[in-house]
């Protein structure tokens, strides 16, 4: 073991080094607003072991909705313009303790969720947005929809939207499936072995892992199935979870998947997989965004998670340091499990820990060249 | 009114109890004497930290009275394989971590972080935790055999965090803590040396835990609700309610434990929070749900409530009940305006010159609450108010740590002969 010698306190450049290594461990850009799952000082939050947030989507008007995962799984929708402000506990879903996937249809949310009571899709209506929650507020439950897959299919694993938020696509650990929101007609798809989380490509298609080094291709219109239709990059995709972040205003539909080491390789449908872009330096990578202008932001690393910015088109990688929240609520922010961007390009973050909150990032506005 | 002076006098005190003050002379960079508690044997056990200086580590050390000095016991990066100098945060403290086991005479200790790597001059767990070559390596459990001074074994109880406070269940062989900085609560059995996590509680550390008669396990989270660790429900709770504290600004947040000591019967404990204005309470967790709270005020001058108050300045703790049955504690206690940090800190020559701020003993009768000011600590070159913990050793003198300017030390209240009594450490108080 290397032996180190003494660093004088006093000497010249020491209060510069010490102010780095302490304040250079918090969110150095762009601000963390840590948000309950509540209603501040209306309602209570989610008990603390039941709110690891893994799961997110967002509708067209920028409302979020999540599942928590835990002793129990609750779905929640939040809030954040307009006269809101505010975490509304949908209710809990029967015998789930896990939510692997939240989808936001037209005129409904189906969560897809695990536990004792086995596989199940959760459906309800969106919830209608309040009218003043600075003065009053009229807010009550509608019972939750269930949908068995079915005791064969195994757990639910995820779930995104078609193109037009009418239909569901979702994978089991051993099947790919339909869901119709409206209708709740749950279809089988076809008997395969799936894992790891799905993606709606630039042309409408779905995207899911087909062993260890393919993706297959669902088109949800034609309910065409196409085995090992993209063949992955090389990278290292043997544990990997395809975690993808989508650019929703770039006009393309671009996706960023990245791989266990974290790296991240751009995936366009009509030309496929760009090479690596950037390595993230710490993973894994727990959940990942793109805002308007193209920036990637993500949260990796186990234990005391850093937030990240990836420039696409550099390949640059800002280590952003440690989430914090100084305002709503005084919090570090550890561990992110999903991650979807709002209506303004704001990134919203799970939290997947105790007491999880939902975390708006603000990121920094880019300062133009002179 | 922003402003409320203190309507109190100072200190006009009948001092019967004679101070003494115990610097860690062989030790000139311990600034922080954390945890003091009183071992299985009856006699005090001290940390002499140093989580300032570069390299800086703890010290073992035990008031010794037949030379009524301090006893240094060893550096404990020594016992544990983790030397100052090998660039990671170093062992440099115990805080709020010894727990004493009356039926085998060992006192278990667990250290914690935020010394920095010897060659550099700060260090934080949030920036270093992924850094293979800084991160602390987590906090070091000792079982220290106090019949013979020796360490029987060592773990790491927290890979990558410190142990902020730590408790012994021994009918059940557990040592439950807290960790720091990700504030979990973790349970450790010491008869497999196997460690179990079972959760983050917030992001203000609670610095205590109490257990009661059916082995749960209390802290506080960020709101200043209790939190109850139940083995049979094996899963963390929240009281409804929140901790006494200060109006009108506060409102629970921040309200955590600073210090907690049971009553002689076991049968409410007392405490007192980690926070401006803090408030002495008792609580009786076996009653009801979720216990009874009785708020006993305030334990520190009202001040001005346009400034955030100094933690350092504005504190108490050192919660210790003596052999006449008395709880006594030490608050700091000033006049006027709310003193400044340097104000607390400086330098003042001699015993009898003035200073903005005191370390007051008070004691306190549990049947009638009323309070007395019974001592003021003093050491002669600096203020002495900031009191971390309390014991009572086996021939009844009190006993506080303290953290002030370098180096810092620990007091000897002695105690008038009517009031001690053979074993008055007994029954010993487990958590630190």
């Amino acid at each position: 073991m290397q032996k180190r010698k003494f660093y004088d306190p006093n000497q010249p450049g020491a209060k510069a080094l010490r102010d780095s290594i302490v304040h250079g461990a918090a969110i150095t850009e762009g601000t963390m607003v840590a948000f309950p799952t509540c209603f501040p000082n209306v309602t209570e939050a989610v008990r603390a072991d039941e709110s690891f947030i893994r799961a997110m989507d967002i509708t067209a008007d920028g409302i979020v909705y999540a599942g928590t995962s835990g002793y129990a799984s609750h779905i929640l929708v939040g809030m954040f313009h307009g006269i809101t402000g505010m975490v509304f506990d949908l209710g809990v879903a029967e015998g789930a303790t896990e939510c692997a996937a939240v989808c936001c249809g037209q005129q409904s949310i189906v969560a897809a969720v695990n536990g004792p009571s086995g596989a199940r899709l959760v459906r309800r209506p969106l919830q209608p947005l309040p009218f003043d929650l600075i003065q009053e507020w009229h807010m009550w439950r509608v019972p939750f929809q269930y949908t068995d897959l079915g005791l064969s299919a195994g757990r639910v694993l995820h779930a995104v939207t078609d193109l037009g938020r009418a239909t569901v696509i979702g994978v089991t650990e051993s099947s790919l499936f339909t869901f119709e929101i409206e209708t709740g007609t749950l279809r089988t798809v076809s008997e395969i072995p799936c894992s790891g989380r799905l993606a709606r490509g630039s042309g409408g298609n779905i995207f899911g892992r087909d062993g260890a080094e393919h993706l297959w291709k669902f088109d949800p219109r034609s309910q065409q199935l196409t085995r090992k239709a993209v063949p992955l990059p090389k990278g290292e995709w043997s544990s990997a979870p395809l975690l993808w972040a989508r650019d929703e205003a770039d006009g393309q539909g671009a996706l960023y998947l990245a791989d266990a080491r974290g790296t991240l390789f751009r995936f366009h449908e009509k030309t496929g997989f760009g090479s690596a872009l950037a390595t993230i330096p710490l993973s894994p990578i727990g959940a990942m965004a793109v805002t308007f202008d193209g920036r990637i932001f993500a949260s990796a690393g186990d234990g005391i998670a850093r937030m990240f910015c990836v420039q696409p088109s550099t390949g640059k990688i800002s280590d952003l340091g440690v989430a914090v929240s100084v305002i709503e609520r005084r919090r570090y922010g550890y561990c992110f499990g999903d991650a979807v961007v709002g209506r303004d390009g704001e990134i919203i973050f799970g939290e997947n820990d105790d007491l999880g909150h939902l975390w708006l990032y603000f990121p920094k506005i880019i300062r133009p060249a002179v | 009114m922003l402003f409320r002076r203190s309507q109190q006098r100072i200190l006009k005190i009948n001092m019967a109890y004679d101070v003494t003050w115990y610097p860690f002379k062989d030790k000139p960079d311990a600034d922080s004497c954390w945890a003091l508690h009183t071992g299985p044997d009856g006699r005090v056990y001290v940390a002499a930290c140093a989580e300032s200086a570069p390299g800086g580590v703890v010290a073992l050390t035990r008031y010794k009275r037949e030379t009524d000095s301090v006893e240094y016991l060893f550096d404990l990066d020594t016992k544990v394989d983790d030397p100052r100098d090998n660039g990671r945060a170093t062992q440099c403290k115990i805080h709020y971590s010894f727990a004493p086991s009356a039926s085998d005479g060992i006192m278990y200790m667990a250290t914690h972080l935020s010394g920095p790597p010897i060659d550099l001059p700060a260090y934080s767990p949030w920036n270093f935790w992924h850094n293979k070559e800084r991160c602390f390596r987590g906090a070091a459990l000792l079982a220290f055999d106090t019949k013979n001074d020796q360490v029987l074994w060592s773990d790491t109880l927290i890979p990558k965090e410190g142990c902020r406070c730590l408790l012994l269940d021994e009918e059940r062989s557990l040592l439950y803590a807290l960790s720091y900085p990700r504030d979990h609560f973790i349970i450790y059995d010491l008869k497999k040396r196997t460690s179990r996590d079972v959760g983050r509680i917030g992001s203000v550390n609670s610095q205590a835990l109490f257990s009661d008669k059916k082995h749960r396990i209390w802290t506080t989270d960020d709101y200043g609700h209790l939190v109850r660790y139940d083995p049979e429900r094996g899963r963390l709770d929240r009281s409804p309610f929140v901790l006494p504290h200060t109006g009108p600004v506060q409102n629970g947040w921040h309200s955590v434990f600073y210090d907690v000591v049971a009553s002689p019967e076991r049968d409410c404990v007392y405490a007192v929070t980690w926070n401006g204005g803090a408030h002495l309470m008792r609580i009786w967790p076996n009653e009801g749900e979720w216990g009874r709270v009785e708020d006993l005020g305030t334990v520190t001058p009202p001040h001005d409530l346009t400034v955030p108050e100094n933690f350092y300045v504005d504190h108490c703790g050192g919660l210790t009940f003596a052999a006449d049955g008395m709880l006594y504690f030490a608050a700091s206690h000033w006049e006027g305006e709310f003193p400044s940090n340097s104000d607390a800190i400086n330098h003042v020559d001699g015993p009898d010159s003035p200073r903005r701020v005191e370390g007051v003993v008070y004691r306190m009768d549990p049947r009638t609450l009323k309070r007395e000011k019974i001592a003021q600590l003093r050491r002669p070159d600096a203020s002495s108010h900031y009191v971390s913990r309390g014991a009572v050793d086996k021939h009844g003198d009190l006993f506080f740590g303290h953290v002030g300017r370098t180096p810092v030390g620990f007091f000897k209240v002695a105690m008038p002969d009517d009031r001690r009594k053979k074993d008055a450490h007994l029954p010993l108080r487990t958590w630190g």
